[in-house]
């Protein structure tokens, strides 16, 4: 009898071998509220956000740091959060896109979203915001290369890059001179 | 006159029954840059897609796939998959007979006797969790005896090539995507699809320049970002299904008849989609196994497609090979067009509506008393093929835009002048059939303008040493997709009493703001603000029966629907005024919120304040859709011009690249480009079309290959680093779009639509550019660094 697989070994996080899995207690930090989660150790920062603390706005689009979708900040920096286990984002500062809008009013970048369009179908949307929101943070003086460089890493299919841009350019000519 | 011409017939409104009188009034919400209703929920996460869904009791499912591109199931040993804990049902074809899977009607065994491409479904699994299911998928035993399998469409159709076992039932009916011919070898329905007027014989007799030239086009994958996922949830009587479609009721239908269900019984869900490209448009053949798994446990049944799935499993774009001979008189003139497509259309999927999609556009686009196309589908051992945003529109532009500016080279003419020398405003050349309206003349005008068309240097190449060089070029298009017959498309509009104002729209938003546009439509036929409209939409229980968002449906059939059905609400609460104010309802008007008692502009009433008059009689306005008079989509027809008028939209790009010599790579740098949308209902909207039309056309033009071994059949680059979409860096640093008006009274204030159409000429304006740059024609698509390197080598070596 021959018997093959189609080979998807690389595709999600498969852990056979490993039961019983290994479970920790982590203390996540997510924008601004502490979280203590009793975790398997493989569980990703994605995996910890969406099922674990049901903040469902960061997407999975490849599972593999390819897309740019489950992009969240760490510590400031845009990371993606499906190739970061949770473990190691213990006692780190998360902001995921649920952190952005304080009190229900947008964030102004949000706004500056809406605005130019800089949206299709939205999936990749968050993602974008995050990487973008930690180059804001980063500091003045910010080109459109720095723009593009900073959402180098995430795909938009619908193809929204030049209105992003423009909404990012807008946002920065509104900031005060530092 | 020509004896044959056809009977003239008066623009209207393509509703049935009652045609709203015009508005009568300026827009005041049409025309406008307005935001997207759901753009907050976007921006902030708390949009929810079909994976963010979470039920109580709900099991993982994950799909067994063939390693092999042929092969047949000989035998599934399912002993010890079952003894995995938490594996609550295993589907395969032995307790599955009969079943099957429906993509536009077309029925598809769920798991197949024998499989015919490398991904193709053979088990599906559904356990307590994730890992368990994916235990189970490694410990099914299958048995396979493996079969000779061809990938290569030119070696599909020669004598003694396998034989691919194509298991996509026979459908007559006109709106379904199956065979309706039997296919004779690997050719689809025996025979190729014919287009021809005159005498190609006397054409080319009459040439002083005749160009032969063979072009190749690659497949192309849709790269959603959000992979196929759904959520199925039976109770017992009736199944719900959080989806990730392009069409809510045509994925009820295709589930209904798949799970032998009343139609009412399946209700499908999809509020969010992240993006569908065509991949999408109704039930998709995951999902049936999630149903039915779900069926089987009588739990909901979570299924989400992986990367390297989606890239496998889904029906793409097909690839092609396209023979090209052209003859011209020495003023440009045409004299003969022949053309002969070969389509690989892997092991089926839904061909039909494009059997003469890649030879349409020339045998329309130009002027020329002598043409004879045809186009052969051929079947291989690849996965399936279908709908991509302009199927095969933009593999025809690939090939026929460059093969256009290769013959107005030849006779020396500038590429625009010879396109609008060779312009034609009829659809039929023979009969004269119009197109309800035709502004591609306007578009190749703007976008030539706008990217500098007169710095464009003839032969830029030979007055340049630099190794950055660059060049500008240009291509059109048309896109036959204004509607697809039989147009069934409905919309309602009630107002109650208490001033709520809903638009009940079953359509999917899939990100080209289809949901806001027809709010706007409603806001405008209504005479109030877009925000006062709540739309019921991403749910088959939302309203009637309305079409899948693809092939730029939304708005030419939804729109004049949405008119209608608003504009009979309107109507409606003018006889509730009329009645009380004692005054006749046709002196009744209304605009941005507010009914006007007559000619006098200060006796006016709030929309909002007057709904209370109603009482318990809630206002229904309803809408639906007439058939397009002629063919607006080329189903099957063999002729895509039939009726007394044709309906398409056209468009153009120019592009300014930069090619490195040294190194092959092509960056573009401007693109103008425009599409007649008839009119832009809301121009931020189509602009945004116009970007993503861009990417994909870049994608197409320079980046995207799926790359298949040639002895196993197996693609190579299913992730999202090898398979190179378009990034940020891959844009151009400025994009000019150009959204062409004109009137069209069969539509809902003229609005065509777009969307598709916009990534169709920008892969052969890059290539036109490419030869202005370096002087290379390039005959493959996508023109990566290695071909363009290996053409200018071979130029170099030849001097040509």
């Amino acid at each position: 009898m021959e018997t093959r697989h189609l080979e998807d070994s690389k595709v999600t996080s498969g852990h056979e071998g490993l039961e019983p899995h290994r479970t920790r207690r982590v203390v996540l930090d997510v924008n601004g509220k502490l979280w203590s989660l009793e975790l398997e150790c493989r569980t990703t920062l994605a995996e910890a956000l969406r099922e674990h603390l049901g903040l469902k706005g960061t997407k999975i689009g490849c599972n593999r740091a390819e897309c740019g979708t489950c992009t969240v900040i760490m510590d400031g920096r845009a990371v993606y959060s499906c190739t970061v286990l949770a473990v190691e984002a213990a006692g780190k500062r998360i902001q995921t896109i649920e952190g952005l809008a304080e009190c229900g009013k947008l964030h102004p970048l949000q706004k500056l979203f809406i605005q130019y369009d800089a949206l299709q179908c939205g999936y990749c949307t968050p993602g974008i915001i995050m990487s973008l929101k930690a180059l804001l943070d980063r500091g003045s003086n910010i080109t459109r290369g720095d723009i593009r460089e900073a959402i180098a890493g995430n795909y938009c299919r619908c193809g929204s890059f030049p209105n992003i841009e423009k909404a990012v350019e807008d946002f920065v000519r509104r900031q005060p001179d530092t | 006159m020509n004896a044959t011409q056809v009977q003239e017939i008066k623009p209207q409104l393509l509703v049935e029954g009652w045609v709203p009188p015009p508005l009568g009034r300026d827009f005041t919400v049409v025309g406008k840059p307005l935001d997207r209703l759901d753009a907050p929920e976007k921006v902030t996460g708390k949009a929810n897609y079909a994976g963010d869904v979470s039920l109580p009791g709900m099991l993982h499912a994950k799909i067994l796939r063939s390693p092999y591109p042929h092969a047949k199931v000989r035998r599934i040993d399912l002993s010890r998959a079952k003894e995995v804990s938490g594996v609550k049902a295993i589907l395969t074809k032995d307790n599955t007979q009969g079943w099957y899977t429906y993509w536009y009607k077309v029925a598809q065994p769920a798991f197949p006797e024998t499989v015919s491409y490398v991904g193709h479904e053979v088990a599906a699994v559904a356990a307590e969790d994730i890992d368990a299911a994916r235990n189970a998928l490694k410990l099914i035993e299958v048995d396979y005896e493996r079969l000779p399998a061809v990938f290569d469409a030119e070696e599909a159709v020669r004598p003694g090539a396998p034989q691919v076992t194509v298991t996509d039932l026979p459908n007559p009916e006109p709106s379904s995507y199956g065979p309706t011919e039997p296919n004779i070898g690997n050719i689809y329905a025996g025979r190729p699809s014919v287009l021809t007027r005159g005498d190609i014989k006397r054409g080319f007799q009459e040439a002083d320049v005749i160009l032969e030239k063979v072009y190749r086009t690659p497949s192309q994958h849709h790269g959603t970002l959000q992979t196929r996922t759904c959520v199925a949830d039976w109770n017992g009587d009736t199944l719900t299904v959080y989806e990730s479609c392009q069409g809510v009721w045509k994925a009820k239908e295709d589930l209904a008849w798949s799970l032998k269900l009343p139609p009412e019984k399946v209700i499908v869900k999809v509020r969010y989609q992240g993006g569908g490209f065509g991949s999408k448009s109704g039930a998709q053949r995951f999902v049936h196994y999630a149903a039915r798994l779900s069926m089987e446990t009588k739990r909901p049944v979570r299924l989400e497609l992986t990367r390297a799935e989606e890239f496998v499993s889904h029906p793409r774009r097909p690839s092609s090979v396209v023979y090209l001979k052209t003859g011209a008189k020495r003023d440009g003139t045409l004299t003969a067009m022949y053309g002969k497509a070969i389509v690989n259309i892997g092991a089926g999927g839904g061909y039909r509506p494009f059997i003469n999609q890649l030879i349409g556009p020339p045998f329309l686009m130009y002027k020329c008393p002598n043409a004879y196309f045809e186009q052969w589908g051929v079947h291989t051992n690849l996965q399936y093929t279908g709908p991509t945003r302009s199927p095969l529109n933009v593999s025809s532009c690939c090939c026929v835009e460059a093969h256009i500016d290769e013959v107005a080279d030849a006779v020396g003419m500038d590429p625009l002048e010879f396109r609008l020398k060779n312009y034609t405003p009829y659809a039929d050349q023979v009969k004269m059939t119009p197109f309800s309206s035709k502004k591609l003349d306007v578009a190749m005008r703007c976008v030539t303008e706008a990217i500098g068309w007169s710095r464009r240097k003839e032969h830029a190449f030979l007055q340049n040493n630099m190794s950055k060089r660059c060049g500008i070029g240009m291509a059109s298009y048309i896109f036959q997709g204004v509607g697809i017959n039989p147009c069934k498309a409905n919309a309602e509009v009630v107002i109650k009493k208490d001033g709520t104002i809903e638009l009940h729209a079953a359509i999917v938003e899939i990100g080209a703001g289809s949901m806001t546009t027809l709010a706007m439509i409603a806001a405008e036929e209504l005479g109030v603000p877009v925000e006062d409209i709540r739309v019921m939409y991403g749910d088959s229980e939302a309203g009637p029966y309305a079409p899948g968002t693809h092939a730029s449906r939304i708005v030419p059939e939804m729109g004049p629907a949405v008119l209608q059905a608003a504009a009979d609400a309107r109507q409606k609460m003018f006889e509730v005024l009329a009645e009380f104010f004692k005054i006749d309802a046709s002196q009744l008007r209304s605009a941005e919120g507010w009914i006007y008692l007559g000619s006098d502009s200060s006796k006016k009433v709030r929309f909002k304040d007057v709904c209370g008059l109603i009482g318990d009689k809630t206002i229904v306005g309803r809408g639906s859709r007439a058939r397009n008079p002629g063919s607006g989509y080329p189903i099957r027809g063999e002729n895509p011009v039939e009726g007394p008028v044709n309906f398409a939209t056209f468009g153009a790009s120019a592009v300014e690249v930069e090619v490195d010599v040294e190194t092959g790579k092509v960056r573009v740098l401007r693109v103008a480009t425009a599409h007649e949308f008839g009119r832009a209902l809301n121009p931020k909207f189509c602009d945004s079309q116009h970007y993503g039309g861009v990417l994909m056309g870049i994608g197409m033009g320079l980046l995207e290959e799926p790359s298949t071994d040639k002895k196993t059949g197996i693609m190579l680059n299913t992730d999202l680093h090898q398979y190179r979409m378009p990034t940020a860096l891959d844009m151009p640093l400025e994009i000019i779009p150009f959204n062409v008006e004109g009137d069209d009274g069969f539509f809902a204030y003229s609005a065509k639509g777009g969307g598709e159409g916009t990534n169709s000429a920008i892969p052969a304006a890059i290539r036109n550019a490419i030869y202005n740059a370096v002087g290379v024609w390039m005959y493959e698509y996508p023109m990566t660094r290695e071909r363009i390197l290996a053409a200018l080598a071979e130029k170099a070596a030849t001097g040509r």
